[in-house]
């Protein structure tokens, strides 16, 4: 378990300045806590001696007043010192993982859900945080209590510390078992919570779907089922909760109980006195709290651990993509012609290869059409312009560069792709166009609203360019989000522009006019499209057929539909259907 | 609907309501109290067995080995008995609290879902979660934990108050006059540590969306080399959430010490009064004694019952988010008593007469449509974007009620239709596929009862048949949420065998725009025309062949019927319709 915590050596380290006080504050206040009750006990002897001297009792009251006020600033400076360490390790953890996770690429996205993700940046900071904080707390307090304690008991009463701790150690061991066992369930019951939440998600997302066929009934059976369960989960939780708190309660008494008889026979034989007696009452009183901290101490330790060791999974994590090139100049724009040389590629952990042999040139300011059907490749290849995932080396050249020798930030900023699946952040509409171009004046954010079209529908918006996307604003149909990426992408003005199909769910006549204005505004810079409509692909330079991850064939499209093969079929398919009016 | 709705002040009529929850549950909240009784009894008797076992058996002259026995069995009985109660309390309450909850939820889920898609398609999918989650979730806190906790510490306060009086009326004066600096302490504190507890959720859930957008999102992140940027973003999301973090711990590391402070404070000053007031006779040592441990026992819960306020109150924000929703009537109306019934046999036909609708008042959506599609027919609606065709599908199949004019089924007013019977006559499909997680079949029964036999001849029909042949395990395939493990064409196929089994007298398709490459598109073809067999349907087209093989065409602009004809008709008449078929699908 400790080896897990290896990986906070540096935070502690770092923060050894604040802990230590904080250990300080806390032995403080156990002293205090610890000699409050010796001046009670003085103070109710000198009563009971008769006729006290109230000078000698105000002194102790106020040295008693004293050692409280200096407690509470103990108490305040534990608290300050080591939970606020606890909280900036947190932070400075969370600020880490996401810095780390930032530097990952694409790959590493597509393996994991977001979910999964989140947990990490979620709970199991919260389960640091908890095991860097209250339980250096209680491990601190518990251990100098209780070793206290039992040094006094032990030594001034040894006939009777033996029988009167025997509940303690139980305990102890009580609260770690049932702890582990609590662990356990409420994890069920998170699980359980989480599939309700999103069963009630489907429900309301599908909520047409279940009007339309009259079967609100059978979303609400589902859901009742899933929330049978979740009770009878959270029941079997309460049980168990139920019994821990009591049962703790009950143990606490028993060393009472067991006080009472060993000691009152203790008494009665004259082996200790009757202010011994109610000097280990109060003793018992403060070893409680150090015995349960015990337990929780454990539990918490055991959650960090876990919680770090998955965290620490993310921290490890690499990618494939080093940001970081090898050769090369760094500083050098990545300006020219785009050129593949018989690219072959394979998905990571796979050998067989999702494109081969792919060999194209592209002049500067020329537009290349990709076609193909499903799966033939066209995604990955335009993915490995930009480096999403790495090409094998000398395979993709810039300006008779290759790619990898760009420092990738630049490389990136010349390659505007612009994916078929549109991702918008829920922010307003003028915040997701200049995503990516910092401090772009308004006219130009305007420019390239106008230009994907999105700018006409704007007034159809409730706050025009500041509404707000996703699901705490405005809906968008999926052809305005696919036009606001469009813009997204224009507005960096790239050297190389890509079109993953993604005017799909624009109408046709929508997207030529788009198409066209683009082909005319690009002049003197590249511009890859593709598509499945040959009639989109009409005015391309260069068009590639892929098929299988080959290049079936190539040229004009004027060129293409004299040559038997796919994209002239495809291209009659079309054509059919147009002429047969 | 107020997302962050904030209770001010204590609102006596959700707690009210919120308590008349508990009715069902007389019984066990009876016994509940008792067993609070119960250990409270226990807990107070505890010290005082103790001081009767020191006072008569163990420190006078005459010691009983036999009474000190006996006073140790009676301290086991109470503690076992304050085990028993206490566990028996929790249980009963918690057994309470679920049952509300289970109950709650469902009953919120089901009106929730009966009520119109306007008033739906208002509330964001992640607030109506959160109601029925979470806001559910603290709802039954308040009732297994919080109200019996809340109780038990005011009882054991006030009982403190009332012994310590009865023990001696001036010495319980010092001791309660530590009380009112306690009480305005605990009132500060109750709403910074509500204020910093607030400011401490708005900052986790900030820093926790823009996590979970960035992750999401990451390609476009990474598209555009942003982590510069997004890495400054997040650095200031986590710097605030930070900060809140620390107010909230000054609140806590203030009070909490504070607070035990002024306990001690009382301690010392019931020390030197009770010294003054013992020397004069006024106070027996033994009294003494007791008045310490009470004043320990006075300020325990103390340290509690600021941070159950807090809960209580959130219980009852969630209460009356939770009872805006339970309160709101926002459903089409069902015809009262005079519902008509329906003749499906031969067929049913669909008309508008003279239609108009507008979702905002002044911005009218159709003004006066009027067609009629005869038992059998396919009619297609040709149009712009925004001319009012998915409008038309709204409006057959009530999700909204016409402003002006009528629809008939079968030449019955569709207001007359019981609700039900017309949702299972008009089916209004989109064609928008949602899937949910679970079977195949589940996706395509969704709960009604249909045969193996009957499933696999809708799957035939819709050509999904080869799909469900080549899959492991076919209907019973499981589908992740949205169905992302099929294609596209796939989860079009399973949507059209899903109206297929559930089989609609008219049907009413609104077709995706989404261009699909040409193979899937015929495959979907296919399926389509064995779709609209045999049934009356209104198709939104946006596909070629779908309007050429119309019986009818109708075009839409601007909220108006302007031509109707067939494909032939219409581009020979050279109008609006040719016009915008050339546009459309001219290659």
């Amino acid at each position: 378990m400790l080896k897990e915590y290896r990986r906070l050596l540096p935070w502690f380290r770092k923060y050894l300045p604040m802990y230590i006080p904080g250990i300080i504050c806390l032995l403080v206040t156990d002293a205090g806590l610890l000699y409050i009750p010796r001046l009670t006990k003085e103070a109710i002897d000198i009563v009971a001696a008769g006729s006290p001297d109230l000078q000698l009792v105000l002194r102790l009251c106020l040295l008693m007043t004293g050692i409280a006020l200096l407690v509470t600033i103990g108490r305040f400076g534990w608290r300050y010192f080591i939970t606020g360490s606890a909280r900036r390790i947190e932070s400075g953890l969370r600020s880490a993982l996401f810095q780390h996770i930032l530097g990952l690429q694409p790959d590493f996205f597509e393996k994991r859900k977001t979910g999964d993700i989140m947990a990490r940046f979620t709970n199991d900071m919260r389960a640091i945080r908890m095991a860097c904080g209250m339980a250096v707390v209680s491990l601190v307090d518990g251990v100098f209590m209780a070793a206290f304690i039992l040094v006094i008991l032990f030594v001034n009463y040894p006939a009777l510390a033996g029988w009167i701790i025997i509940p303690l150690p139980v305990l102890a061991v009580l609260v770690l078992g049932m702890g582990r066992m609590l662990g356990r369930r409420t994890k069920r019951v998170q699980e359980s919570f989480a599939s309700l939440s999103s069963i009630v998600q489907e429900t309301f997302s599908g909520i047409r779907v279940f009007k339309t066929l009259s079967r609100e009934s059978y979303a609400v059976d589902k859901f009742s089922e899933s929330n049978d369960e979740y009770i009878r989960r959270s029941m079997s939780l309460v049980r168990i909760w139920g019994l821990f708190f009591p049962l703790i309660n009950f143990l606490a008494g028993c060393t009472t109980l067991l006080l009472l008889w060993f000691g009152g026979l203790q008494v009665i034989d004259g082996v200790i006195t009757p202010g011994d007696f109610a000097a280990v009452l109060s003793y018992l009183n403060l070893l409680v709290w150090p015995m349960m901290g015990a337990g929780f101490t454990i539990n918490w330790l055991e959650r960090g651990a876990a919680s770090l060791s998955r965290v620490g999974e993310l921290l490890d994590a690499e990618s494939d993509i080093k940001t970081e090139n090898t050769y090369g100049q760094p500083d050098e724009e990545p300006r020219g012609g785009l050129e593949v040389r018989n690219l072959e590629f394979c998905w990571p952990e796979s050998t067989e290869p999702v494109l081969e042999g792919i060999s194209f040139s592209l002049p500067r300011g020329s537009t290349l059409g990709i076609f193909g059907r499903t799966g033939s490749g066209k995604s990955s290849l335009v993915n490995l312009i930009p480096r999403l995932y790495d090409p094998p080396p000398e395979t993709i050249f810039i300006g008779g560069r290759d790619i990898r020798s760009f420092d990738l930030k630049k490389l990136r900023g010349a390659v505007g792709l612009v994916p078929q699946e549109s991702f918008l952040f829920s922010e307003t509409i003028k915040e997701n166009i200049s995503f990516a171009a910092d401090g772009a004046p308004d006219e130009k954010i305007m420019d390239a609203a106008e230009f994907s079209t999105i700018a006409r529908d704007l007034n159809e918006f409730p706050f025009g360019w500041d509404t707000m996307v996703g699901e705490r604003g405005h809906s968008l149909s999926g052809g305005q989000k696919q036009r606001i990426a469009v813009s997204r992408a224009y507005l960096t003005d790239p050297e190389i522009i890509i079109f993953d199909d993604c005017l799909s769910a624009v109408d046709a006549e929508t997207e030529s006019n788009i198409l066209n204005q683009f082909i005319k505004k690009r002049a003197g810079r590249t511009s890859i499209i593709i598509s499945n409509r040959t009639a989109s692909l009409a005015s391309a330079d260069l068009i590639i057929v892929l098929e299988d991850g080959r290049i079936s064939a190539r040229g004009t499209h004027s060129e293409l539909i004299e040559q038997k093969g796919l994209y002239r079929s495809i291209y009659r398919l079309q054509q059919v259907e147009h002429e047969r009016r | 609907m107020n997302e962050d709705k904030i209770v001010k002040s204590f609102d006596p009529a959700v707690m009210r309501r919120l308590v008349g929850y508990l009715k069902p549950y007389r019984i066990q909240t009876l016994i509940a109290s008792a067993a609070l009784l119960l250990l409270i009894a226990s807990e107070l008797l505890v010290p005082v067995i103790i001081q009767h076992a020191v006072d008569n058996h163990i420190m006078t002259e005459i010691v009983s080995i036999d009474g000190l026995r006996r006073d140790s069995l009676i301290l086991l009985l109470l503690l076992v008995g304050g085990l028993a109660a206490s566990f028996v309390q929790v249980y009963l309450m918690s057994v309470a609290g679920q049952g509300i909850m289970k109950n709650l939820r469902v009953q919120l889920l089901e009106h929730t879902a009966g009520q119109s898609l306007a008033f739906l398609g208002s509330c964001p999918v992640g607030s109506l979660v959160t109601r029925i989650t979470n806001d559910v979730e603290t709802i039954s806190e308040l009732f297994s934990s919080v109200i019996m906790t809340l109780i038990k510490n005011f009882l054991v306060m006030i009982g403190v108050i009332g012994v310590l009086f009865v023990l001696n009326v001036r010495l319980g004066t010092v001791a309660v006059i530590t009380l009112p600096p306690v009480i305005i302490i605990t009132l500060i504190f109750r709403k910074r540590a509500r204020n910093a507890y607030r400011r401490v959720r708005e900052k986790i859930s900030a820093v926790n969306s823009f996590l979970s957008e960035r992750v999401s999102g990451m390609k476009v992140v990474k598209i555009f080399a942003r982590e510069t940027e997004v890495n400054r973003l997040f650095g200031k999301r986590n710097g605030e959430l930070l900060a809140a973090d620390f107010s909230e711990m000054y609140v806590f590391a203030v009070f909490r010490p504070l607070i035990s402070f002024m306990s001690t404070f009382s301690l010392a000053a019931v020390i030197y009064f009770g010294a003054g007031l013992n020397s004069r006779g006024a106070v027996s040592l033994g009294v003494l004694i007791a008045f310490l441990d009470l004043v320990r026992k006075f300020f325990r819960p103390l340290q509690q019952i600021s941070e159950q306020f807090t809960v209580m109150q959130s219980a009852i924000a969630g209460g009356e988010r939770i009872f805006d929703l339970l309160d709101t009537e926002d459903r089409i109306p069902d015809c009262g008593g005079e519902c008509r019934d329906l003749d499906i046999a031969d067929g049913v036909s669909l008309s508008f007469e003279d239609v108009k609708f507008s979702y905002k008042e002044g911005d009218p959506v159709l003004r006066g449509v009027s067609f009629e599609a005869a038992a059998g027919e396919t009619v297609a609606i040709a149009g712009y974007t925004g001319s009012g065709k998915s409008t038309i599908a709204n409006l057959a199949a009530r999700f909204w009620d016409a402003d002006e004019g009528r629809i008939l089924i079968s030449g019955i007013e569709s207001r007359n239709l019981p609700l039900q019977l017309l949702r299972r006559t008009v089916q209004a499909v989109q064609q928008d596929v949602f899937l949910f997680s679970g079977s195949i079949r589940e996706n395509i029964a969704l709960g009604r009862e249909f045969t193996d036999q009957q499933l696999l001849s809708a799957a035939e029909t819709s050509m999904l048949r080869p799909v469900l042949d080549n899959i492991d395990g076919g209907l019973d395939y499981q589908l992740t949420e949205g169905g992302t493990n099929l294609s596209g064409g796939q989860r079009q196929l399973i949507a059209f065998t899903r109206v297929i089994a559930h089989d609609p007298p008219v049907l009413i398709l609104d077709e995706a725009t989404a261009s699909i490459d040409t193979e899937t598109e015929k495959l979907i073809q296919a399926g389509l025309k064995n779709l609209l067999e045999n049934r009356t349907a209104i198709v939104i087209a946006h596909r070629l062949s779908t309007i050429r093989d119309a019986d009818r065409i109708l075009v839409l602009s601007s909220g108006k019927i302007i031509e109707s004809g067939t494909h032939r008709q219409l581009l020979d008449a050279d109008g609006f319709y040719s016009n915008l078929y050339n546009l459309q699908f001219g290659l």
